[in-house]
């Protein structure tokens, strides 16, 4: 019974290939335009590393002045996601948690050794710690992340990104290979794999949808070389500072560093906030830290709903989306009334000779969920065609945010079958009122 | 094989009331061929409709095969439409989408029938028609005539007991006419009531029976044996 509702079905749309071909482009352009404002939410709002987020924490401190507060938002005080130098050494130092790490970031001209100088370019580059790589599980095609000794050091060592090695060394394995930093030799020691982090969550707001930086390099080599970066990122400053002396920086309250921790587990999170307030109260009476204390420990996720990775904007822009679906689907509604009507008189023959208001039923309920399903097909060709648009015109963002994944394909078919099979559900139950004589009598 | 006690039919629409069909006792045995005659407008339809289980009666009480009809749930009723009764209407009512095979074959779909039975019922009602060379063709490639056969081959297809016709000859040139009326004639002769509404006195006396109404009042009409 199903294959003959199905042929009736192609049969019935292949009689009147127009009004098939606007209720299932309808469907299928309202499906695309959801699917693709959808996948870029979804891949910026997904737990990006589900195994730790409950663990993996960073810090804010309140360091700014007494008669300088930082900034305000929504009507409320805010304190930086940076910390200065002093302060990241300091609970570095401590090592109150099971691993901590610093995330710094500077700009240099690189070339690997065999280029000729004219071919280097400038690069952003990031500087941290050796916990870094373990912390937030970074994958490496070859090498791996320096050692805790010559982070200590201040070794003149290089991790590169997949790219960039594809780049310079043609994807070899360049372990030991040498690249130029800013004139000074690094020895590559590891080269990540592709990374496809979404959102960057140890970095704030914008730089979270970012690719990973071509080049990471030891924190203490960067402060060893007096690299600051001033210009290049952002940092914050308040009170006395020269940002083109390197001295002056790292002894100012200027913010530009990342903390970050690794605990055990979620439960040890107000043991450290306990330290950091401690902290605070040591560095009061020697003069720092005089606003009222605000310092805090977010999480994963409560870091990324912090800095509004996602943006207000992404939000309407689904909401837009889903309520122009909406006009699409109460379209291909009205042109299956107007189908469903022009079968008023085969419905009437079917229930003459023997069709119950069920099989009827069931003969349309079959047309509409092919139409949705072919809306939903054609659809998210649509939406992975647009997504690659989007791509190329976005091409700073991270190109895994315009990719669906299974789950997202899926989503999709489905949502177009439920949908236009759930607004298919008047003019079926129109349909199926006809009476049998009804359509016979006139006649 | 079909009874009816006072039946009569009433249509309420916008407080005003329409009695379609005054109360009337009717009975047909099986192998008659019955046919209904009367002005435009006096209850023809209504009256086959009743008969067909397509309308609820308002009034009395109808058997069909000794089993009371009154107050059967739709499915019930689309079953006993589906197995016992065979339609045929003056616009023929093909679907143009589906060749003769498919449109033959559309009541047979609602029972449980295998695919096999299926064919050799649609092959069989098409053979009696005469169409058994054409069933891939489809409705539009056919003269009108034709097209009623087809018709008629659909209403047969189930082994119904008795057909319903509506004027079956109404949209057709009398050379057609003619055609189908000797068509019904031999269906009945092998053994299938049929209940016919039609305007040709002619036809009307080459019927069994006739049964006329007028003004929603049905008489039965001695039949003028012309032999
Ligand atoms: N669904 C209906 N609602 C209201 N009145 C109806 C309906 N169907 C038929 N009638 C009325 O019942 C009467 C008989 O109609 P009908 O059976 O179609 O006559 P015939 O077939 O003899 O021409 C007419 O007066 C018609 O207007
Ligand atoms: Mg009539």
């Amino acid at each position: 019974m199903l294959f003959y509702y199905i042929k009736l079905a192609i049969y019935s749309l292949k009689r009147t290939p127009l009004l098939s071909f606007l209720m299932i482009s309808t469907i299928s352009i309202g499906i695309a335009a959801t699917m693709i404002t959808y996948t870029v939410s979804y891949m910026m709002n997904k737990d990006p590393i589900p195994s730790k987020s409950e663990r993996l924490f960073t810090v804010h401190l309140s360091t700014w002045g007494i008669d300088n507060m930082y900034r305000m938002r929504d009507g409320k005080e805010e304190i930086p996601v940076f910390v200065t130098y002093q302060d990241a050494m300091n609970l570095y130092n401590a090592q109150k948690a099971p691993k901590q790490t610093i995330i710094g970031s500077y700009k240099a001209m690189t070339r690997s050794s065999e280029q000729p100088v004219k071919d280097a370019t400038s690069t952003y580059i990031r500087s941290t710690t050796y916990e870094f790589f373990e912390m937030f599980n970074t994958p490496f095609i070859y090498g791996s992340g320096w050692s805790a000794s010559e982070d200590e050091e201040g070794a003149q060592v290089v991790i590169l990104s997949k790219k960039r090695n594809e780049k310079l060394f043609g994807g070899q394995n360049s372990i030991g290979k040498e690249v130029l930093i800013g004139g000074i030799l690094h020895r590559v020691v590891g080269v990540f794999d592709d990374w496809p982090l979404i959102p960057r969550f140890y970095l704030e707001e914008f730089d979270a949808l970012t690719e990973v930086r071509d080049m990471f390099v030891p924190f203490r080599t960067q402060m060893n070389n007096e690299w600051v970066a001033s210009k290049d990122s952002s940092i914050y400053c308040w009170g006395e500072f020269e940002l083109s002396d390197f001295h002056s920086v790292i002894n100012s309250e200027c913010v530009w560093l990342y903390f970050w921790i690794e605990l055990e587990s979620a439960e040890h999170r107000d043991e450290y906030l306990d330290f950091v307030n401690n902290y605070a109260q040591e560095q009061r009476l020697l003069g720092r830290f005089q606003r009222e204390q605000m310092n805090r420990v977010l999480d994963v996720n409560e870091s990324i709903n912090h800095s509004n990775v996602m943006g207000d904007d992404s939000k309407v822009a689904v909401w837009l989306a889903a309520a122009f679906l909406f006009a699409c689907l109460l379209n291909s509604m009205s042109l299956m009334m107007t189908k469903f009507h022009g079968k008023g008189g085969e419905v009437g023959l079917r229930r003459a000779i023997g069709a119950s208001r069920q099989d009827i039923a069931l003969q349309f309920g079959l047309e509409t969920f092919i139409v949705g399903l072919l809306g939903g097909i054609i659809g998210l060709g649509l939406a992975n065609l647009g997504l690659l648009v989007t791509a190329e015109v976005y091409s700073h963002l991270n190109a895994e945010l315009m990719k669906m994944n299974i789950e997202i394909v899926i989503t999709t078919l489905l949502l177009s079958i439920v949908t236009s099979t759930l607004f298919g559900l008047y003019p079926i139950y129109r349909a199926c009122k006809i009476e049998p004589s009804s359509q016979l009598k006139s006649l | 094989m079909l009874k009816m006690r006072g039946v009569a039919k009433s249509f309420i629409t916008d407080t005003v009331k329409t009695q379609a069909l005054h109360p009337f006792d009717l009975e047909i045995q099986q192998g008659e061929f019955v046919a209904v005659v009367g002005p435009s407008g006096s209850g023809k339809t209504t009256f086959l409709n009743i008969a067909g289980l397509l309308e609820e009666h308002t009034e009395g009480q109808y058997f069909l095969d000794e089993k009371e009809t009154t107050g059967l749930s739709d499915k019930f009723k689309s079953s006993l439409r589906n197995q016992k009764i065979g339609f045929i209407f003056q616009s023929f009512n093909l679907i143009p989408e589906l060749n003769l095979f498919d449109n033959v074959e559309m009541p047979l779909r609602y029972r449980d029938f295998s695919a096999k039975e299926r064919s050799e019922r649609v092959l069989n009602a098409l053979e009696q028609v005469g169409l058994a060379g054409r069933k891939s063709h489809y409705p539009q490639q056919l003269s009108g005539g034709q097209q009623q056969r087809v018709a008629i081959a659909r209403a047969l297809a189930g082994s119904p007991s008795f057909l319903l016709a509506d004027e079956p000859t109404g949209n057709l040139d009398s050379k057609m006419a003619e055609g189908i009326m000797s068509l019904l004639k031999d269906i009945n002769k092998q053994g299938t009531s049929i209940l016919m509404v039609t305007h040709d006195m002619d036809q009307a006396q080459q019927a069994s029976r006739i049964v006329e109404i007028r003004d929603g009042y049905l008489n039965e009409q001695k039949v003028a044996k012309t032999a």
